[in-house]
């Protein structure tokens, strides 16, 4: 038994001259589930393929369980896998389809049933089992297919985008599902998605990926909190990003230039005097006070330029002194009409430095 | 109402008007003249095709030609449908226009040509041969229904197959198989319909002991035996029936149809 249940070491896949994965490491642990994250191109669907066989890298090697698998076809990597267009098969009643795998491995009849009718009732279409999949809806399809991916409890999950055909609020639904179903079973398994929701609300670490690498990797909170680039902070949540400088360092206190004002900024990252920077704050960190409010640290003058009405939240654009403009997220109950002078705090420790500028 | 009632009244008579002819002719005796309906009823005929015209033999002769070349156009539409459906092919356009270009242009142009070739190679008066012939109006059929066919098979599925542990042997018994099924189907009812039907190239490439229905129906027109013409007439449409009929009841054809690409 290996540490890690995948491994990959320098993975590299090339379609002509475009780079789809670039020397990518990663290491999952057994027992996690982690999501690939990342826009479409990214090669997060190509370091899938990577580990389920049907794309060979042209570098690198990938392991399962410790073992080289790298030259190893896919059939042969005891792998389950759930697809985004579900990919059942359309001649196969439901009870046929979560069958197959193990009429494939000629396991003996009596287990077959046992082995089915469980798989059918962990995802709730025990009922359905005589059905043809075309007679049922998107959200049932996919549970069959999640069914056939775990009848024959292989050692690790894939799952590609399997959210995607779904409509929003199933899709909201089947996360928590999915997210429990892998708890329960000890399943490790990889996601692969495009939606910054669902990797949030399902993973136990995320993968960010960017033209062919990993930008960065840690659990949900990490990414969010903590992005390590303008990509990542810009692809994961709502994010306000300022040009600034550097203009003085003191233990994890930063104090940065924004157009003539000084916002004090904690970060640990190591940062030269006179370095440019972007300053970055996630809209809903951002507080909104009264004209007469005390002045204070990061505490600056304002005007609302617009705002939208969003029902559970007011989203504000907001106008600060040197002629720089920041949206602003506050709950609905706020509610500070358009072209009133207003102060903004801008807490430091929401207050992000990233050491590249656009 | 009554408007299209009558349309399609007049079609019908339109359509079958020839064929009921034959149908009464092949039975009718003494059918001369002015009459409505022949005055009396035979089988007489019939026995004169199957005993004269040695219509059994010739029926075992069409069939062994239309397996053939049913046969051999499936494994060829098979093979080359899957290179068309899955793979990229250079001048994939063009390639195809080529195939199709037998049945694009009349047969009887290049019928000679065939006959001349076969002469040289001994394939003349031969099932095989005439199969062969076949083949030139078959296959493109065939290559046809089938790239439309494996078009449209799902990649995805074969990926979820071996996922699932299935092996590409497996994979093709179990998966691809049963869904390329309509298709070949499909590509075998119109090859064989167009293979029994075929006269032009038969023309050419038949001899004494290769004699099939259409050229054997169509001898006897130049024999001047009506009677016995319409009689066999009549048992050469019988197949084609059945096989209308299997179509109607087991699959649909609009559904066969469907699946085609440019037609």
């Amino acid at each position: 038994m290996s540490e890690w249940m995948i491994e990959l070491k320098g993975t590299t896949k090339r379609y002509g001259t475009l780079v789809a994965n670039d020397h990518i490491d990663l290491q999952i642990p057994r027992g996690e589930l982690l999501t690939l994250l990342g826009p479409s191109g990214c090669g997060k669907t190509t370091a899938m393929r990577c580990i389920t066989g049907h794309q060979h890298p042209d570098e690198g090697q990938v392991l399962i369980d410790g073992q080289d698998v790298t030259d190893l076809p896919t059939h042969r990597r005891d792998l389950g896998m759930v697809f985004q267009n579900f990919a059942l098969f359309p001649h196969m009643t439901v009870y046929d389809n979560v069958d197959f795998p193990l009429m494939i491995r000629t396991l003996p009849h009596d287990e077959r049933r046992q082995r089915v009718t469980e798989a059918l009732r962990l995802v709730r279409m025990d009922e359905l089992g005589d059905r043809y999949p075309r007679q049922l809806s998107g959200g049932q399809q996919q549970r069959v297919g999640l069914a056939r991916a775990l009848v024959y409890r292989p050692r690790v999950l894939l799952l590609d985008e399997p959210l995607s055909n779904l409509d929003a609020k199933l899709r909201e639904e089947m996360r928590f599902e999915i997210k429990e179903l892998v708890t329960q079973l000890h399943m490790t398994a990889v996601y692969v998605t495009h939606d910054q929701g669902e990797a949030l609300a399902l993973s136990d670490r995320v993968a960010v990926m960017n033209v062919g690498r990993i930008q960065q990797i840690g659990t949900p909170r990490d990414i969010f909190e903590r992005p390590n680039s303008l990509f990542v902070a810009d692809f994961i949540g709502l994010s306000d990003f300022i040009e600034a400088r550097v203009d003085a360092v003191e233990g994890n206190s930063t104090w940065v230039a924004v157009k003539g004002l000084r916002v004090r900024v904690e970060t640990e990252e190591r940062l030269r005097i006179g370095q440019e920077v972007t300053l970055f704050i996630r809209p809903n960190r951002v507080e909104l006070l009264e004209k007469g409010a005390p002045a204070g640290e990061n505490v600056l003058e304002a005007r609302v330029q617009k705002l939208t009405y969003l029902g559970d939240n007011i989203d504000y654009r907001v106008v600060l002194p040197g002629d720089w403009e920041i949206r602003v997220q506050t709950n609905g109950q706020q509610y500070l009409p358009a072209g009133s002078s207003i102060k903004v705090r801008l807490p430091p420790k929401h207050c992000h430095v990233i050491a590249e500028q656009k | 109402m009554i408007l299209t009632y009558t349309l399609l009244v007049c079609l019908s008579i339109f359509i079958f008007s020839p064929f009921v002819l034959i149908m009464i002719k092949s039975i009718g005796k003494d059918w001369f003249g002015k009459l409505w309906l022949p005055p009396t009823l035979t089988l007489d005929w019939y026995k004169w095709a199957i005993n004269v015209a040695r219509l059994p033999e010739v029926m075992k002769n069409t069939i062994i030609v239309t397996e053939l070349a049913v046969a051999m156009s499936t494994i060829v539409g098979i093979f080359s449908g899957w290179a068309f459906g899955r793979r990229h092919l250079p001048g994939k356009e063009l390639l195809m226009s080529m195939i199709l270009l037998p049945r694009m242009i009349p047969p009887i142009t290049y019928a000679l040509g065939i006959a001349r070739i076969f002469y040289g190679l001994n394939l003349v008066n031969t099932h095989f041969g005439i199969a062969l012939a076949h083949v030139t109006l078959c296959a493109p059929y065939a290559i046809l229904v089938m790239s439309a066919t494996f078009e449209g098979l799902d990649e995805r599925m074969l990926e979820a197959a071996s996922v699932c542990g299935a092996n590409p042997l497996r994979t093709f018994f179990h998966v691809t198989l049963p869904q390329i099924m309509p298709g070949i189907l499909s590509s075998m009812i119109f090859t064989f319909t167009t293979s029994y039907n075929e006269f032009t190239l038969t023309l050419m490439t038949y001899g004494a002991d290769t004699l099939t229905l259409p050229i054997r129906t169509y001898l006897a027109v130049g024999e001047g035996y009506w009677e016995v013409t319409s009689a066999m007439s009549v048992i050469m449409v019988l197949p084609s029936l059945l096989i209308l009929f299997l179509i109607q009841r087991q699959v649909k054809p609009e559904q066969l149809v469907g699946g085609f690409k440019g037609l």
